[in-house]
């Protein structure tokens, strides 16, 4: 036995970590392979509590490899549409969440006609078209995009927005909501209501992808991904009694099932119908979750705020929406 | 050319125009697009032309198209009434089988029409175009745009109601609901104060055809009597040759029942509507509209009002118009007579001529053909109820569609900036004021960048001892426009607990309009 072939404690704990940092390099390199390149990161990944039944996604993660597996994902960056792919794959991919001949509505904000997506009061039409080029990639069937807007008509607040010209240049279509097709529905998780009329597609569809505008608002503080769900229903002032409880109520119902909150052009002050550009600050974020509690926390610290400070969010969490407890989960923050 | 061959061709013209306007009508509405003018036929009727510019006292160059319609009236007579108007075409299509020859109706009731003219260019010449309601298109139009069309929406919603009730037909009925439903009735509700009596008027005029053929048209149609008066030296003339074997059909057939079979079945041109059925159907052939020289005038007929017929009119007229200045409105306007945007601007009430465009476009429908809520002298003119909807912050398309200008043509910045009324709060009502009820519905809702509407905190106690904040709102009067966007918003019920009114009148002063 010769004294060079012993390996003393030492040797064999950095051969140990050499080899594992290698296996560790070597499961990076399959993010290389991928058209879009994900940064990953090293954070614990903690289970959550509902949510993770609701998306089951941690073998599709896997099994997708080019794609991360974070819980919530905040791209920075200048290019809207690249952003919000990249945030999406970082979180697992399009596909995770989108089957093949699936029928998917999106559900952006396009509050009113008064001003262009400049000053942020309405979804940037970058993000909106994105999110549908990715949905028909996936092989969706049919990508429909609508809101119920509140100020002009939906055809005049769709051109408006920018997002009816985006969306069909992407190869979706523009559906203006048809009074037909209420329907009063239970919401049998419900705390305050228990019923409600809804846009019967959107529970129908297979798949529901929240695109809200992270902006401030009079009477909620901000609004956000819960609270675009007020899109989605009629007698909206009826909810205003008790809102934070009724928006919590709505979402347990429509259960989106990927949030992406558009914070590029942020509405800090006048919300929600904006107009001023002075209030409309630069944050250049997109965040992407199939956790619409986690996204609209996340989405709050844009305004210096936490989840907890928003009513609706609590209020959400509580009724096991998701969670609202950022350092409990995996995040994945990167600059595009 | 073969008299049936003419015929047909009027049939098809009459369909073509009536299909003309129609397209215009549908077309008519917020970011519709069209080649043409949606008010074509309005520039093409000599009446409102002389009345908008006699009783506003300008020249409108986007009336004088009307010249082509004199014109024709100069060369082929009532050309107009027999082969272009909708209103015709509508009234030679709904009348009763067999049709009805006026026989019984007297003669002197041809001059009614002569009268009504006489009245509403002496009123014009006063600044006063309240007549004007009495117009053909503006009759057809606002029918069509506060009874006609509405009605026949809520019939074919109401269908389509039924239908979605089966889940399986979604896809074919979300179809039709795309392109074709949407386009043609958009999408919103159409309720209109004063679509039942607009549609009464519009009833009694059709009804009418079944006392007589085309009895609007013969006896009362201002615009007719216009056209009969220029006809009356029209070059192509009828007349009857001696191969007439005078059986009777042309007098038994003619629409308009001006020919005299007494008198060798002759016409007066200012009658004659040019449909060429007469001649068409002549068993002898013996009818054709040979040119003439243009004057002398055809003769005198028994029914042409006297000198002293159209002084009185006149006369009558002026009275009238003096009458209406013990309306109320003359010396307060009243508090919910809010005009459409920029109107303030200008001399409302004498360039409006009633023609209802600007109400068809609106695509709120917040803009109402008033009835008596502005005095006899505004009836149908347009007011704007915001709360059944507000003026559209970035829709101008009244001001873009008004004949007259009498919507003035502002920019859309301008308008966004231009009052036309102010909001108030009801204090006793509103949920937030008189029942500490969170609401802030009129604020989020305001359209202006710097929010017309703002609110103050106060400390509430409930019943169960919790105290809360709410937040009371209160207006900017020197930021709100008077959209009505809260007010159409406001969850109170019925009326609303924020209310558009009338510009206090020192406003005007304060903002230098």
């Amino acid at each position: 036995m010769s004294k060079k072939n012993d390996i003393n404690r030492r040797e064999f704990l950095r051969t140990i970590s050499l080899a594992g940092a290698g296996i560790t390099l070597a499961g990076c390199s399959r993010q290389s392979t991928a058209g879009l390149p994900t940064p990953v990161s090293s954070a614990a990944t903690a289970t959550v509590g509902d949510e993770n039944t609701q998306l089951s996604s941690e073998e599709t993660a896997n099994s997708t490899p080019t794609y991360g597996d974070a819980l919530l994902a905040i791209a920075h960056g200048e290019n809207p549409a690249e952003m919000t792919m990249r945030a999406i794959a970082a979180i697992g991919g399009i596909e995770r969440f989108v089957q093949n001949g699936a029928d998917v509505i999106v559900k952006p904000n396009i509050c009113t006609d008064y001003y262009t997506y400049e000053y942020g009061a309405t979804t940037n039409p970058d993000v909106v078209a994105a999110i549908v080029q990715l949905c028909n990639g996936a092989g969706a069937k049919r990508v429909r995009v609508m809101d119920n807007p509140f100020g002009g008509t939906a055809l005049s607040a769709y051109k408006r927005s920018g997002i009816e010209d985006a969306v069909i240049v992407a190869g979706g279509e523009m559906e203006v909501m048809n009074n037909n097709k209420f329907r009063k529905n239970a919401i049998p998780e419900g705390v305050d209501i228990r019923e409600w009329i809804f846009y019967q597609d959107i529970l129908d569809a297979d798949v529901v992808i929240n695109v809200p505008i992270a902006k401030d608002h009079g009477t909620t503080r901000l609004t956000l991904g819960c609270k675009n769900m007020m899109g989605t229903i009629l007698n909206r002032g009826q909810i205003h009694s008790n809102i934070y409880q009724r928006i919590a109520d709505l979402t347990s119902r429509v259960r989106p099932a990927l949030t992406v909150v558009d914070g590029i052009r942020t509405l800090m002050r006048g919300g929600p119908t904006g107009g001023n550009l002075d209030d409309v600050k630069l944050s250049n974020t997109i965040i992407a979750s199939a956790d619409v509690v986690a996204a609209d926390s996340q989405a709050a610290t844009l305004f210096g705020l936490k989840g907890g400070d928003i009513g609706y969010i609590p209020t959400a969490a509580a009724m096991g929406l998701g969670t609202m407890d950022l350092d409990a989960i995996k995040i994945e923050e990167f600059s595009v | 050319m073969k008299a049936t061959v003419i015929r047909r061709s009027r049939q098809i013209s009459q369909f073509v125009f009536f299909a003309l306007f129609m397209y215009l009508f549908v077309q008519a509405v917020y970011l519709g697009v069209s080649p043409l003018e949606s008010d074509l036929f309005y520039r093409l009727d000599p009446l409102i032309a002389a009345t908008a510019m006699l009783a506003g006292r300008t020249l409108i160059a986007g009336l004088l198209y009307s010249l082509i319609t004199l014109a024709a009236a100069l060369i082929f007579g009532r050309v107009w009434c027999g082969w272009v108007c909708p209103m015709g075409t509508m009234l030679d299509w709904i009348s009763p089988k067999p049709v009805q020859r006026g026989e019984q109706v007297s003669d002197r009731w041809r001059t009614v029409k002569y009268l009504i003219f006489t009245v509403l260019i002496s009123a014009a010449l006063l600044g006063n175009q309240t007549g004007v309601i009495t117009d053909p298109i503006s009759i057809l139009t606002r029918t069509m745009t506060t009874a006609i069309w509405p009605g026949l929406r809520k019939m074919v919603f109401g269908a389509e109601g039924f239908l979605y009730q089966f889940d399986f037909l979604w896809p074919v009925l979300d179809t039709i609901h795309a392109n074709v439903l949407l386009p043609l009735f958009q999408g919103i509700e159409s309720v209109f104060i004063a679509g039942i009596p607009i549609f009464l008027l519009f009833g009694v005029m059709v009804a009418l055809n079944w006392v007589a053929e085309r009895f609007w048209c013969r006896y009362l149609c201002p615009l007719g009597g216009m056209l009969g008066i220029f006809s009356r030296g029209a070059i192509m003339r009828r007349e009857v040759s001696d191969a007439c074997t005078d059986c009777g059909l042309c007098a038994r057939e003619c629409p308009t029942g001006t020919i005299d079979k007494t008198q060798k079945y002759v016409s007066d041109p200012a009658e004659c509507i040019y449909c060429y059925d007469c001649a068409a159907d002549c068993p002898a052939a013996a009818i054709s509209f040979p040119a003439h020289a243009p004057f002398p005038w055809e003769k005198k007929q028994p029914y042409d009002p006297e000198r002293r017929d159209v002084l009185v009119t006149a006369a009558s007229a002026a009275a009238g118009v003096s009458l209406l200045g013990v309306e109320t409105i003359t010396r307060r306007e009243p508090e919910r007579m809010i005009r459409p945007p920029g109107a303030t601007l200008t001399d409302f009430t004498t360039l409006c001529m009633r023609c209802g465009e600007c109400v068809r476009v609106c695509p709120t429908q917040g803009l109402q053909p008033s009835l008596l809520e502005g005095g006899l002298q505004n009836m149908f003119t347009p007011r704007l109820v915001p709360r059944l909807g507000q003026c559209s912050f970035t829709c101008s398309a009244c001001i873009e569609v008004c004949p007259t200008g009498a919507i003035p043509p502002i920019s859309l910045e301008e308008k966004q900036r231009t009052p036309i009324g102010l909001a108030s709060i009801d204090q006793d009502r509103c949920l937030a004021w008189g029942y500490d009820t969170i609401c802030s519905v009129c604020e989020e809702i305001c359209p202006l960048a710097d929010k017309a509407i703002r609110q103050d905190e106060r400390e509430v106690t409930d019943l169960n001892g919790n105290t809360f904040t709410i937040k009371l709102p209160y207006v900017l009067r020197e930021l709100c426009i008077g959209c009505g966007a809260c007010e159409y918003h406001c969850p109170a019920g019925g009326e609303a607990a924020i209310q558009v009114k009338t510009l206090p009148s020192q406003e005007a002063v304060i903002r230098g309009i």
